[in-house]
């Protein structure tokens, strides 16, 4: 019998992951274009809130989609690939937190959570490597 | 250091930074110097001005509320001490919104922008970028450095304008004046080039004339004057004259005014007491204060008095000029006096000049009703004429059987006129005396009452009426206008005096009324005048022939 090496917490977390990541970009959209309308946000600062948000939007995608592909088909440089993405994802996160133009409180709620799935998920990525090596 | 900014080119300047710590921001705060009523974060009120207040009406002072932790001043009232007293709480406020500004990482976000004041050599740039339709919000060169900012202001060249308070080292130049009631308020600022006179009551007593501060002169001459807002440059307050003031009202002028002469207690008085300030300050035209003098008149008191009444001036005279009182600048300000005096005959030559006297307020003047009415008991109390009131006066003339005529008329003559009537009176308010065809000549009138024309009966007539008729004009652009008087007309009216049988007498009313007549004419559109087409052959047009 083959034992199964993929992670069930791992993809548990994926799957929150995603759920939530949908309803981030959403709610992050649509606090940027309050924050347009409600503050002075000068056309600069705002197109490159907008422009990291899209790259966001895609890392995170990717980076949830190699991870599930890797944890399912038990294949280590999928996940190794997801791993190094998780830092670019953590980069953006804190740049969201910590150096956007206008930080909100729901901002720092919302990166936070991010920040706190990215964290756990690595440390169950990591530990699935070493499993499946 | 100002030698090295002499070399850096003009910056542009800026406004004036904006201020925000909430402990020193109060939008109540309105007067100067002074406690404003119901005002908990005004730094001018003490706890006895506290103790007043019946609310406050600025509760909290707080900056951009969207922030999400941020300092708020609270001011309040505390009601149940007695007596109540000013609670004052810096706290810091937090926003439970989720949408509240927990950071922001632009520096113009929570601040208005200074605006760029134009000036000659930035002003085609401005036009350029504001003067369109529209404009984009964000100008190239956005310049937020607080130090660049503090910088040009200290570069900038501060002047007193008018009715801006005069600057001395620790606070301002009071002139103490009434405020609510007739005591004396030290809070009263001079403004600039504002000429004021001010009399207030001052509560003093012998033993503790030493220590009230202001009536000793030191008070009025002990810190400089700035001669420019906020520099270091200082004006010292000189001694012009002393006058003694002894206690029956006798004043002498003292010959040495070096000597400071402070309040001492001498045989039961104190002397050396302020009795009346008044300050000359010389001003250049580029808004500075060169020179400052004030001159005392010192009093003393004795054990009986419990208040003096003490009078303040302050007069403002431009450098280089001798000062000539106006009544208006250049038409005539209603409430001022008008302007009048003599055209002295010189021989051979007509003098062309008019001759005033120095008291603006004794020119051209009408009787003053007294509570004494009778007219030959009065002292020679004379109104004087403000331009735009109407003015009516007069008394009573008792007539007995032994008084003369023609005395009688001269004196009567001399009632109603005054020791010097004028013959010229000014057209402008700022008209020159070596401008002759500025003054206009009053016209003399008489008008006899005569019942019954008797020609056998030679019939003394007496003056009993003297009406200055002024006819004004409107003149200059419609928009403001300025008073011009255009005739003086003094119309004496007598009447015939018959004669008394012995033991009679008779009152007969003398008034005097001075009446001011608007005869402008109504106003009249002008036009630019048509461009024309100025062809004209050149000189040489025609050249080898003329």
């Amino acid at each position: 019998s083959s034992s199964q090496m993929s992670s069930v917490p791992l993809q548990l977390l994926f799957y929150v992951n995603g759920i939530y990541l949908i309803f981030y970009f959403l709610a992050t959209l649509a606090i940027l274009l309050y924050k347009s309308q409600a503050f002075s946000y000068p056309e600069d600062f705002l197109s490159v809130d907008l422009t990291l948000l899209v790259i966001m939007a895609i890392a995170e995608v990717l980076r949830l989609y190699l991870g599930v592909r890797g944890n399912l088909t038990e294949e280590e440089g999928l996940l190794g690939l997801s791993l190094v993405m998780t830092v670019g994802s953590v980069f953006l996160a804190v740049y969201f937190l910590v150096w956007q133009t206008y930080v909100l409180k729901i901002d720092v709620i919302l990166n936070t959570i991010l920040l706190l799935f990215c964290g756990m998920e690595s440390i169950l990525k990591i530990s699935a490597i070493a499993a499946f090596i | 250091p100002p030698e090295t900014s002499a070399a850096v080119p003009a910056r542009t300047r800026r406004g004036p930074a904006p201020v925000t710590d909430v402990a020193k921001l109060c939008v109540c705060d309105l007067l100067v110097a002074e406690c404003d009523v119901n005002c908990c974060c005004d730094p001018d009120c003490s706890a006895a001005d506290f103790s007043l207040f019946t609310t406050c009406s600025v509760p909290v002072v707080i900056g951009d509320s969207h922030l999400c932790s941020q300092k708020a001043a609270i001011y309040s009232l505390d009601v149940e001490a007695n007596p109540p007293e000013r609670v004052f709480k810096l706290i810091d406020q937090v926003n439970p919104s989720i949408f509240c500004i927990h950071a922001t990482n632009y520096e113009q976000a929570l601040t208005f922008s200074s605006p760029e004041i134009p000036t000659s050599e930035n002003f085609d740039q401005l036009l350029k970028q504001f003067g369109s339709a529209t404009f984009s919000a964000e100008p190239e060169s956005w310049d937020m450095n607080t130090d660049d900012r503090n910088l040009s202001d200290a570069n900038e060249t501060y002047r007193y304008q008018y009715g801006v308070p005069i600057q001395t080292v620790d606070a301002f130049l009071r002139l103490p004046s009434p405020v609510v009631s007739s005591w004396c308020s030290d809070e009263n600022p001079a403004g600039f080039l504002v000429n004021q006179a001010t009399k207030c009551i001052r509560s003093v007593s012998v033993e503790k004339c030493d220590d009230i501060q202001a009536v000793s002169m030191l008070f009025y001459i002990n810190s400089s004057i700035l001669a420019v807002p906020k520099s270091n440059h200082m004006v010292n307050i000189s001694v012009q004259s002393i006058v003694v003031q002894s206690l029956n009202g006798m004043r002498t002028l003292l010959s040495d005014s070096d000597v400071l002469r402070l309040p001492m207690i001498l045989d039961e008085l104190c002397i050396n007491i302020v009795l009346g300030v008044s300050y000359h300050i010389t001003y250049t035209d580029a808004g500075e204060i060169i020179e400052a003098a004030a001159a005392f008149v010192l009093g003393a008191i004795n054990k009986e008095a419990l208040s003096i009444e003490q009078s303040f001036e302050i007069s403002f005279t431009q450098v280089n000029t001798t000062p000539v009182p106006v009544s208006g600048n250049p038409g005539y300000v209603v409430g001022l006096p008008v302007r009048a005096g003599f055209r002295p005959q010189g021989y051979p030559f007509p003098v062309e000049m008019i001759i005033q006297t120095t008291n603006k307020y004794s020119q051209l003047t009408i009787l003053q009703s007294t509570s004494n009415q009778d007219c030959l008991a009065a002292q020679g109390a004379r109104a004087p004429v403000l331009f735009g009131y109407n003015m009516i006066s007069g008394c009573k003339l008792r007539i007995t059987a032994a008084m003369k005529c023609q005395p009688l008329t001269q004196a009567l003559l001399d009632l109603l006129k005054g020791q010097s009537f004028p013959e010229y009176v000014a057209s402008f308010g700022n008209s020159q005396a070596q401008d002759v065809l500025d003054w206009v000549p009053i016209t003399h009138l008489r008008i006899s009452e005569q019942r019954i024309y008797n020609t056998f009966q030679s019939s003394c007539q007496i003056p009993v009426s003297l009406e200055i008729e002024v006819k004004w004009t409107k003149y200059g652009s419609l928009v403001n206008p300025q008073a011009r008087i255009v005739n003086v007309t003094a119309t004496i009216t007598t009447i015939t005096l018959k004669e008394l049988p012995s033991g009679r007498e008779r009152t007969i009313p003398i008034t005097s009324s001075v009446v001011f007549t608007d005869v402008s004419s109504p106003a009249e559109p002008g036009y630019k005048a048509w461009p024309t087409i100025n062809a004209k052959l050149p000189f040489d047009f025609f050249f080898p022939f003329v």
